[in-house]
């Protein structure tokens, strides 16, 4: 799994990286774009088409009925109940492309997340740096604040702590930015060192709020940087970087939304010129 | 990818469960995007129908008001529903004969529960006409329909009778393009009002489906899908295409086109295009085509075809399902076009037999229903179905392209696309009149009528034929058909089941032009022979009559015609004249009479749409019709002559002859029922008074009487 996360950081990296300079919605499109092929080409090739276009002619047979028959109510009641039938089998159709169509989309959504989701500290912001023990910690069966150290480059600095919250099980350590760039941690634990990126940066780069212990899930949802080795006692080393919103309009909408909507719009766009019925 | 459609969706729900239970909650946020598509769309489809039906039924109160509102007046409806089926062409001998043996059950079930009648044909016994008088309950020249021909008196040359379409004459240029300033105009010839549009005035609902003359479909309260004389996709009345690697054989007399193939090196595979309609965005308005690829398995008897990015693989003498053609004129304009197609020969030769392109009910390129998105509604509700006036291709077996077995197919799918549009109307109709014919009757009567009769010219050397009884399994298919019907009767239904004319055989043809010629009525230019078709050799003005199409003959008449020199005095004269010389005349090969009554068309009807009418309805013999190269209007040739095509069988004889079969539900008062009278008779049974120009009596008793 770390391999194929260090694949996948390495695609995106550099697929993204053209345009981190630029407003996210760029790279977004983009993204969205090549997703709305891709996902096309899993549901042509995933679905019964010849079913699915049966079901969706019965409903627009429905319709067409419905305005047909627009003076008599049983036929309007009939045609609807016969819509939503049908309604109900494309439901069932589209079950295993949609199915399909989930695995591949978990790990892009996954890579975007931390592309997208979070921005990067700025130079003179403030962000908790916080090591996270796991419940069966020996520190917490005997009621001892843990040992710990913590090293930063230069351009980072820490600004309070440790503070230990047993009941978090939380060791947390204010850090401040002086300049952009792109920084090292070690939190030093159990006779181990471990890692932690910091970025302060004002562009769409990928940004890692969690290093997580080296679980197969937690490695599924924060690809961003390889797992805590070698400390079984580390549940997950995390910088608190600010959640992004992207603006439309004035309005402020998460990146996934912006996402799943511009894939829909291009998968609509595309569904004729690829042949694919959806 | 196969086994990915084919794998059962649990398996899929098992692969979402692995990944859920994986995930736990954050999982819930990934499957966002994966279930959009259906999530989307299936969501639209719900608020789309929400807000349909609660508008629909927010109206409702006051569309109901209105059609109060609208039958004030009106006296109450003896009948709920009026349900027509038209069985075009069967024929009241061939009917009774078969009752007799026993072959018809349900028809005699339903004479029984009513009656059953000889049918009052018109005059001429052809389908336009015919079917004309039944929906407007009047005699041709109150509806202006006299043959499926007429002719434009200024240049002599044929015309549609009944549809005039027109072409586009402004455009504004833009370099090589031209864009078209308003559509072609479509104008419906025939005239008078039809029943269902009457009874739409008084808000009474009609499903009129497939009643020939109805293109450009009626514009009323219901629905009307058109028939007879709606064109293919190239604007004719039917053009079947056939691909050949043979280089011989002559032009096709009637009806298609023979494309030759050849091929690029590989003798398995042949580039060609199919040729759609023109396009006008171009000057000169060159053709649409499509690009078609062909690779052959002579082996295995198939051919692959590629076309529109499709791939559709033919299996020999196998006639295709529907293929869907998309022509493109610029950028954004399509016009789509549905055909079947079937590879007649793969051995030495290869023929692609491609039927004529008809206009895709879901997105036809003229409105072939009213309203207009009806044809989409039942192409959605049953799939691709033909749209073509004259949907069975019987020029392509007349002309020996395809087989009979393949017509019989194609006849038999058209039928059935026919029957469940009928049936599907007849479950949702509550009130109101369905009227639905079914074409499929004449067409395998004309195609199959050698086999039914001794020393058919047009069957020597078939007598073994495998579908001799083609026309015993066509009425005992006609008898289910009605059974079904009767199975769905309801109370204050009132079934009728008939036919425009009866069928006759065509054993001998007569071109009447040369007749005309012979006896110095017309006369050719100087030196010509004759050969050329559509009159185009006739000395106007030397000429005092001619005649064009299947059952007319016209005089020569001045200051009507062009070129017209018998003066308004003479004509009585030369009528007489005619009429006295043609009827009773005598085929000398056989002894037999060939034309019973030659009629003057003033003396049957009278109406304002008289003076385009024929001057004479030829009435012709039992066995006699005008031969295949008097009706293109060829005068050379014999007088009289076998004919020998698969077109065997016809009813453009003398109406006497071939009248049409009534059979009803309910008990008639009127004696001699006649085709006209079945408009104002469905008028009163709905309780509308019937319009004092309506010819046709009243069938049933009046109430009270």
């Amino acid at each position: 799994m770390i391999w194929i996360n260090r694949v996948l950081r390495a695609v995106f990296d550099a697929v993204l990286s053209p345009f981190a300079a630029w407003s996210p919605w760029v790279g977004l499109a983009l993204v969205s774009l090549v997703s709305a092929v891709g996902v096309l080409w899993i549901f042509k090739r995933t679905s019964n088409q010849d079913a699915l276009a049966a079901v969706k002619s019965r409903i627009h047979a429905g319709l067409f009925e419905i305005r047909l028959f627009n003076d008599d109510l049983p036929a309007i009641f009939r045609a609807q109940t016969s819509i939503l039938k049908a309604n109900a089998k494309y439901l069932w159709l589209s079950l295993p492309p949609m199915i399909w169509i989930i695995v591949p989309l978990f790990f892009v959504f996954a890579q975007l997340q931390f592309h997208y989701g979070y921005e990067g500290l700025r130079p003179a912001e403030t962000a908790l740096l916080t090591l996270r023990l796991e419940e069966g910690a020996e520190e917490l069966a005997a009621g001892t604040k843990p040992a710990v150290t913590l090293d930063v480059p230069a351009g980072v600095e820490v600004q309070a702590g440790p503070v230990w919250a047993p009941a978090l099980r939380e060791l947390s350590w204010r850090i401040g930015v002086v300049e952009s760039g792109d920084y090292e941690a070690v939190v030093g634990y159990g006779g181990v060192e471990i890692p932690k990126s910091i970025r302060s940066t004002d562009r769409v780069a990928r940004l890692s709020p969690n290093k997580v212990a080296p679980h197969l899930m937690g490695q599924l949802l924060y690809p961003a940087e390889d797992p805590v080795s070698g400390a079984p006692s580390v549940e997950a080393l995390e910088v608190s970087y600010r959640e992004r919103a992207l603006d439309f309009l004035g309005w402020q909408v998460p990146w996934w939304l912006a996402y799943f909507v511009l894939m829909i719009l291009f998968a609509f766009a595309l569904r004729t010129p690829m042949g694919v019925t959806i | 990818m196969h086994d990915f459609r084919a794998r059962p969706a649990l398996l899929s729900i098992a692969l979402c469960g692995v990944l859920l239970l994986a995930g736990a909650v954050s999982a819930e946020a990934y499957v966002g995007p994966g279930a959009g598509f259906a999530l989307v769309s299936s969501c639209l489809v719900v608020f789309v129908t929400a807000i349909i039906a609660l508008v629909t039924v927010l109206i409702w109160p006051f569309r109901w008001l209105y059609r109060k509102i609208r039958r004030r007046g009106s006296e109450k409806p003896r009948i709920k529903r009026f349900i027509m089926v038209g069985l075009d062409g069967q024929d009241p001998r061939l009917t009774d004969k078969f009752m007799k043996e026993g072959k018809l059950p349900n028809f005699e079930k339903l004479a029984a529960a009513g009656c059953y009648e000889r049918l009052e044909t018109t005059y001429p016994s052809v389908s336009p006409v015919a079917w004309s008088s039944f929906g407007t309950g009047t005699h041709p020249a109150k509806h202006n329909i006299f043959d499926f021909l007429s002719r434009d008196p200024k240049t002599y040359l044929p015309q549609m009778s009944s549809t005039e379409i027109g072409t586009v004459h402004k455009f504004l240029k833009l370099g090589k393009l031209r864009l078209p300033m308003h559509k072609p105009e479509l104008r419906l010839l025939r005239k008078s009002k039809p029943f269902w549009t009457l009874l739409g005035e008084a808000g009474i609902w009609s499903t009129v489906l497939r009643v020939p003359i109805t293109f450009p479909p009626d514009r009323f309260y219901g629905a009307e899908l058109s028939a007879m004389a709606a064109p293919d996709l190239l604007g004719t009345q039917g053009t079947f295409l056939l691909y050949s690697t043979r280089k011989s054989g002559e032009k096709f007399q009637e009806g298609g086109m023979r494309i030759p193939l050849e091929s690029n090196g590989n003798p398995d595979r042949f580039e060609t295009v199919i040729e759609g309609p023109e396009n006008i965005f171009y000057d000169g308005s060159p053709p649409m085509a499509i690009p078609v690829a062909i690779e052959l398995d002579r082996a295995a008897g198939t051919a692959r075809l590629a076309v529109n990015g499709d791939s559709h693989e033919l299996v020999a003498g196998e006639l295709s399902d529907w293929i869907k053609l998309t022509f493109k004129a610029v950028p954004g304009v399509k016009v789509m076009g549905i055909c079947r197609m079937q590879v007649t020969e793969i051995g030495e030769h290869f023929s692609l037999y491609v039927t004529p392109i008809a206009l895709d009910p879901e997105k036809p390129a003229m409105p072939v229903s009213h309203p207009t998105y009806y044809s989409t509604y039942l192409a959605k509700q049953q799939g691709p179905f033909s749209t073509l006036g004259l949907a069975e291709d019987t020029w392509a077996l007349n002309e020996d392209v395809v087989g009979d077995e393949t017509f019989l197919t194609q006849a038999y799918d058209i039928d059935r696309e026919r029957q469940e549009m009928f049936f599907n109307s007849l479950d949702r109709l509550k009130k109101g009149s369905l009227v639905c014919v079914f074409d499929g009757t004449d067409r395998i009567q004309h195609m199959f009528w050698r086999y039914m009769e001794e020393g058919h010219p047009a069957a020597r050397g078939k007598e073994n034929a495998e579908h001799k009884n083609a026309i015993e399994e066509l009425y005992r298919h006609n008898d289910k058909l009605v059974g079904k019907v009767l199975g769905k009767l309801k109370k204050g239904d009132l079934l009728m089941v008939i036919s425009d004319h009866g069928f006759t055989s065509f054993r001998r043809g007569i071109n009447l032009n040369t007749w005309l010629h012979e006896n110095g009525y017309l006369t050719l230019k100087e030196g010509a022979d004759g050969g050329a078709e559509w009159l185009r050799e006739v000395d106007w003005s030397k000429t005092r009559a001619y005649a064009l199409g299947l059952c007319g003959m016209y005089l020569n008449v001045k200051g009507r015609e062009a070129e017209g020199i018998v003066e308004q005095e003479k004509i009585a004269g030369l009528k007489k004249e005619l009429i006295e010389k043609m009827s009773g005349l005598v085929d000398p090969e056989t002894g037999e009479v060939g034309i019973n009554e030659l009629f003057d068309t003033r003396a049957l009807y009278q109406g304002p749409y008289l003076t385009n009418a024929p001057d004479f309805i030829v009435g012709y013999n039992h066995g006699y019709r005008i031969s295949w190269d008097g009706a293109t209007g060829v005068v050379a040739g014999p007088l009289w002559e076998d004919n020998v095509k698969a077109w065997s069988g016809d009813h453009g004889v003398d109406p006497r002859l071939v009248p049409g079969v009534f059979f009803c539900n309910r008990e008639i008062e009127a004696s001699d029922p006649a085709i006209i009278d079945i408009a104002p008779s469905v008028l009163r049974l709905f309780g509308q008074k019937v319009p004092a120009h309506m010819d046709g009596k009243l069938l049933f008793a009046e109430e009270g009487s």
